[in-house]
């Protein structure tokens, strides 16, 4: 228990404040309410914007060159490529041709988009096998492709009358980007001139927006002969959505802190209209006005720190399940983004507590003792 | 009543205060005015009045309501300050004192007892009597049990004042007032919440305080019984001393 002479103001706080236990619990409710409306949507937001960046995270690193609109050839030459090379130093560079061809097992055949490069390693996982680097023959097939047509690693495919070996089957890869390819040769199954896009692996997502464009400043002379496209910039767009999304929830739970603080100035009014004649009392055995300022003080703040804590515990409960949910690491509550939410909820609600505390004090503070005499 | 020999009721002109034994009283007013604004009405609650308290002096004001007892009371506790005249306190001309200054001078050498008690309800009897020295350094709270044992209450030390009678809770209020070692104990009807015999008891504590401890104590009442136990009483009418 808090002792009366080491911590007076906290344990008058404390016990004023027990002794009106449903007014100090309806208060500290509005407190709770506001610090969950803060930690509990800021710790669901990140949830919900960590899974969306999870989707996406394997492939923000990539820059998909393409010819540009003033690109009369539709090809990306070879010049051009070294020009790339150049200016992206550093990252990898896959040249690729694609084009429609007929792939075709001993049961099954399918009319595809084919691509053709010598570095696939570079852009793709195998599930089963290796992928050549460089990729001189044979070919890669999707997980799905290879179940259409019935194949297996090591078993042949004719693409275009041609025979190609299974050498390695391809990890599905989610969201945007160069997924979604389902049969792979070597650069030069498509024999001609040019190619249809490049792909550069930069170094990060960063790294990728910045040569997204590098790129194009560097090659196009005049004419927008290239173009790039990078994954980065949706995931960008998309952080900075759920960054947006955030702070207005963040502004609506801190209105409803301002409100739990309009509360707890009503009740501590209220509280310290009905104390005064005890107030009068302290005042006329030598209490002096702030010493009363700092009671009324303490109990304010002491009603923002319950009231915190237990919407702190609540927001982890919340955020516990929530990831859970989500991600399936309930234990990424405790991520230190969200250590922060936690702490910004709590340290508002204590905030806001004292400061509706204020004005109850000074009212209590200026009591007239001589009020209590007349009693 | 009392034939204590500290009382000298029949001084009331100050010597010179460089000798040996304080002997100015320990409160003083010198032709205090106090006048309340009612409407456009000015009502004089004190009217030049002078008035001196010896330590270990026993004084009792009486008068019928509204005659200005409890503005004397007030003005005496440096609670209220008068509108013209001199208030002295052990000797310091305190009239012109802040807020601070006359809360810290009551924190010194004051003690107050109400008509109602006004004890805190939720805490324990020790700590009530603490509640002066509850921002002052240093731990009194052996002297807060040794001040209830002699008020009779040394079983009662952490009882809280609904588990008190109506007696226990003013020797409760009388040891809050000593706990500061006050000069001054001002009682406001500190026998009108109790029975005859409670009143009485209560009484002898205000008698003992003011010989033994050389206090000075006015007690505020319409109690004829009150007057007793008092070395003299002031008779208050209208604002003027009669």
């Amino acid at each position: 228990m808090i002792d009366f002479l080491d911590a007076p103001a906290l344990r008058m706080a404390w016990l004023n404040l027990w002794r009106n236990r449903l007014r100090t619990g309806l208060a500290a409710l509005g407190v709770v309410i506001g610090v969950v409306a803060i930690a509990a949507i800021g710790i669901t937001g990140t949830a919900i914007q960590t899974g969306a960046t999870q989707q996406l995270g394997d492939i923000s690193n990539t820059v998909t060159v393409f010819p540009g609109e003033d690109n009369t050839d539709g090809i990306i030459t070879d010049s051009q490529v070294n020009a790339i090379e150049r200016a992206a130093a550093g990252a990898t560079v896959v040249p690729q041709r694609s084009e429609a061809m007929t792939v075709s097992s001993r049961s099954e055949s399918r009319r595809v988009t084919v691509e053709a490069t010598s570095q696939p390693a570079s852009l793709y996982t195998a599930s089963a096998g290796t992928i050549p680097s460089p990729m001189r023959s044979g070919v890669l097939l999707s997980e799905e492709m290879a179940a259409d047509l019935g194949v297996s690693l090591g078993q042949t495919v004719s693409v275009d009358g041609r025979s190609y070996r299974v050498v390695a089957i391809l990890e599905p890869s989610g969201g945007f980007g160069p997924g979604g390819v389902s049969v792979v040769l070597p650069l030069d199954a498509i024999d001609r001139d040019g190619y249809d896009q490049v792909t550069v692996v930069a170094t990060g997502g960063a790294d990728a927006q910045r040569l997204a464009q590098v790129i194009p400043a560097e090659v196009n002379q005049r004419d927008q002969v290239v173009d790039t496209f990078t994954p980065a910039d949706i995931q960008q767009a998309i952080s900075g959505f759920f960054a947006t999304l955030n702070a207005a929830l963040l502004g609506v739970g801190s209105i409803s802190l301002v409100v739990a603080g309009v509360s707890i100035l009503n009740v501590m009014l209220m509280s310290v209209v009905e104390r005064r004649a005890e107030i009068g009392v302290f005042r006329a055995v030598g209490i002096r006005r702030r010493e009363v300022m700092r009671m009324i003080l303490a109990e304010a703040a002491l009603l923002g720190v319950v009231g915190g804590l237990v919407g702190v515990v609540l927001s982890v409960v919340i955020g516990y399940t929530v990831n859970a949910q989500l991600l399936g690491d309930p234990m990424l509550v405790f991520a230190s983004r969200n250590l922060l939410f936690l702490g910004l909820g709590f340290g508002f609600a204590v905030f806001a507590s004292t400061i509706s505390g204020l004005y109850p004090a000074w009212k209590a503070s200026t009591a007239n003792p001589v009020e209590v005499l007349r009693g | 009543m009392t034939d204590s020999d500290s009382v000298d009721g029949g001084v009331d002109v100050t010597p010179p205060p460089d000798d040996g034994p304080p002997a100015h009283p320990v409160a003083e007013l010198d032709d205090v005015t106090k006048q309340y604004r009612s409407g456009d009405e000015v009502i004089d609650a004190l009217s030049h009045v002078d008035f001196a308290v010896e330590p270990g002096e026993m004084v009792a004001v009486m008068g019928p309501s509204g005659s200005g007892k409890s503005t004397l009371l007030n003005v005496l506790g440096l609670l209220d300050v008068p509108t013209s005249g001199i208030v002295r306190l052990d000797g310091d001309d305190v009239t012109s004192y802040d807020d601070e200054q006359r809360t810290m001078a009551r924190r010194r050498t004051i003690g107050f007892v109400f008509q109602s008690f006004h004890l805190v309800p939720m805490l324990t009897a020790t700590e009530n009597v603490l509640v002066p020295t509850m921002f002052v350094r240093g731990n009194q709270r052996d002297r807060a049990e040794d001040l209830l044992h002699r008020m009779g209450l040394g079983d009662r030390l952490d009882h809280r004042p609904d588990q008190l009678s109506g007696g226990q809770r003013q020797r409760v209020a009388i040891a809050r007032a000593l706990i500061n070692e006050p000069r001054l104990v001002l009682a406001d009807e500190p026998t009108g919440n109790l029975d005859r015999d409670t009143g009485r008891k209560i009484l002898e504590e205000f008698e003992r305080i003011s010989s033994e401890r050389d206090v000075g104590v006015v007690a505020v009442t319409h109690d004829e019984l009150v007057t007793e136990f008092t070395d003299r009483t002031v008779e208050l009418i209208d604002g003027v001393v009669q």
